[in-house]
């Protein structure tokens, strides 16, 4: 009786050890981790063993998981990775260790390889992004030299009201923040009945602006064509229209190509600015990604995508210079 | 014979300042009238006004024995519609001081531009129109270069030709020599006298005497915006004249 009585806290006992020792083993562990040991503390962890068939109240997994932070806390990424891999052996669907895994595999890649993968991953999204961007330039640099144009020879012209109209216009877009005419155009229009989809009123405010500063630099440029062109042209029976269209706007080109230049450059950049109305482009696309993965490389590409806009700019437009100014040359 | 031009009492006042006092003169056709005088006597001012790229306060411009270019409104004198102005203004070709050529153009796209612009020619008979003239001064085998590439005398002469590709009846020459090199005033001067030759009706604006000796049949001492003498070359130059101011003047140019 006492002997079946020996056996069987034996028996329980040997049945029951592993639970204790695992417990023991924990406190143990976190005691060494708290005096900073950190390699003895994993050491410790590791001891711990593989649940039973009854399990082990997540000892184990835990130990695992806490000698992975460890590791991967000392960098030591292939210990990190081994402790995961020992967890996700016992339990494969574990997401925590899934994650911390994929964390460690991240923190061990290369940063030219972190680079590439975060460029395929992010660059298509930029790319739709910047076709936005591209419309509202394009379209832009379309209306306004026509609107500049009109305002300025509005202003050059002799008909009061007409001159004092255009003045008012280059005074109202010039002196005003691009960002609060896009608000007034978007936000403050419904006010008085008019609604505007994203895209029309991004392109007005744009549109209104930029002809504004255009209207200005063709304005010096037509003032900079001598007098006596004026005069040959009209002494030979030109009108005052032919004498612009034929001989005085055409010898602005040259005059007002740099300037115009450095304004389209400014431009791409302020197109930025329309991500305030609800309008998704290059700028709007790259606070999304950043705000959803707090990845500083997306800001990174954008600006790389917006030099790159700007670069093709440049060129172009010396390209143009050399071009348009050539007749000047001997 | 009928007047090609007849000016009448042409008074220009720039504020306070009379820079045409009250002039009058007319031209036959194929008649050649030169005005000297000293700068600021009015000369370029009378002479711009005769294709109204000034507008006179008083007096009449006739052209071919029509009264034009001026309305009178309220008892002033207003400019004509501007389709008319351009219209008498193809007739009437200007060469100035500082040639302006358009410099956007070749030498041929720049006697051709009247021609297509204004009146409507085709181009490829405005060309030869153009090439034609250019070769009348001398010029066409610079055709194709810009007027960048040419020198004062070559400017000027193309110049010419691009206002004789208008086929105009008349000639305004505003100082045509006055911004050359002395050098190269000859090939300039050579040019104005062949088609003076040709019979054609001008009115020189100059300081330089070799016009109105040798081309003019009329000439006209300009000074503080009136005439101070008008005469044949003959009465000018080879004459005791008169006036001590003409005789300074000439004698100071000389």
């Amino acid at each position: 009786m006492a002997a079946l009585l020996v056996l069987s806290l034996f028996v329980f006992g040997a049945q029951a050890s592993p639970v204790v020792d695992a417990d023991a083993l924990m406190r143990k562990a976190n005691d060494i981790m708290v005096t900073g040991d950190l390699e003895a503390a994993v050491k410790v962890y590791l001891q711990i063993p593989a649940p039973g068939p009854e399990g082990d109240e997540g000892q184990f997994a835990s130990s695992r998981m806490q000698a992975a932070r460890l590791g991967f806390a000392v960098k030591d990424f292939p210990a990190a990775i081994a402790a995961v891999d020992e967890l996700l052996a016992v339990y494969p669907e574990n997401i925590e260790a899934l994650q911390f895994r994929d964390s460690v595999k991240e923190a061990m890649m290369p940063p030219w390889k972190r680079l590439m993968r975060d460029t395929v991953k992010f660059v298509p999204h930029l790319l739709k992004g910047s076709l936005m961007t591209l419309l509202l330039v394009v379209f832009t640099m379309i209306i306004s030299p026509i609107g500049g144009l009109l305002i300025a020879l509005g202003r050059i012209g002799n008909f009061k009201p007409v001159s004092r109209f255009c003045w008012f216009v280059i005074w109202l877009f010039r002196g005003t923040p691009l960002l609060l005419q896009l608000f007034f155009i978007y936000y403050g229009l419904p006010a008085i009945g008019i609604i505007l989809k994203p895209i029309p009123a991004a392109l007005i405010g744009l549109g209104l602006n930029y002809s504004a500063y255009l209207a200005e630099i063709i304005r010096s440029g037509i003032l900079s064509i001598d007098q006596g062109q004026m005069e040959a042209a009209e002494a030979m029976g030109m009108s005052y229209w032919q004498a612009m269209r034929r001989v005085i706007i055409p010898q602005t080109y040259r005059v007002i190509l740099p300037p115009v230049g450095n304004e389209f450059i400014a431009l791409i950049k302020d197109t930025a600015l329309v991500s305030t109305i609800a309008m998704v482009e290059l700028m709007r696309t790259a606070d999304q990604l950043f705000n959803a993965s707090f990845n500083i490389t997306v800001l990174g590409l954008a600006a790389v995508i917006y030099l790159l806009f700007t670069t093709v700019f440049t060129f172009t437009f010396e390209r143009l210079e050399a071009r348009v100014g050539a007749y000047e040359k001997r | 014979m009928q007047q090609l031009l007849e000016l009448k009492d042409i008074v220009k006042s720039f504020g306070p300042h009379r820079a045409v006092d009250n002039v009058s003169l007319s031209l036959k056709p194929g008649e050649k009238t030169v005005i000297i005088g000293p700068s600021g006597s009015g000369k370029s001012t009378l002479l711009r006004a005769v294709n109204f790229l000034e507008t006179i306060d008083s007096g009449s411009i006739s052209f071919e024995g029509c009264d034009v270019g001026y309305r009178q409104i309220k008892g002033k004198l207003a400019l004509d519609k501007p389709k008319n102005i351009c219209k008498l203004r193809t007739q009437i070709g200007m060469v100035f001081q500082h040639f302006n050529l358009f410099p956007h153009m070749t030498v041929v796209e720049n006697a051709m531009e009247g021609p297509v612009t204004v009146l409507g020619t085709a181009k490829e008979e405005a060309r030869a129109i153009a090439m034609s003239m250019l070769e009348k001064v001398g010029m066409s085998s610079f055709a194709d270069r810009f007027p960048a590439s040419l020198s004062g005398g070559q400017k000027q002469r193309v110049a010419i030709a691009r206002a004789l590709s208008m086929q105009p009846k008349l000639m305004l020459f505003d100082e045509p020599t006055s911004a050359l090199d002395p050098e190269l005033v000859g090939e300039v001067f050579g040019t104005i006298k062949q088609l003076a030759d040709e019979g054609m009706t001008m009115i020189i604006v100059t300081h330089n005497m070799g016009f109105a000796r040798e081309v003019a049949d009329q000439v006209v001492f300009m000074e503080n915006g009136s005439f101070l003498a008008k005469g044949t070359p003959d009465e000018f130059f080879n004459q005791q004249c008169q006036d001590p101011r003409i005789q300074s003047f000439i004698d100071r140019i000389f």
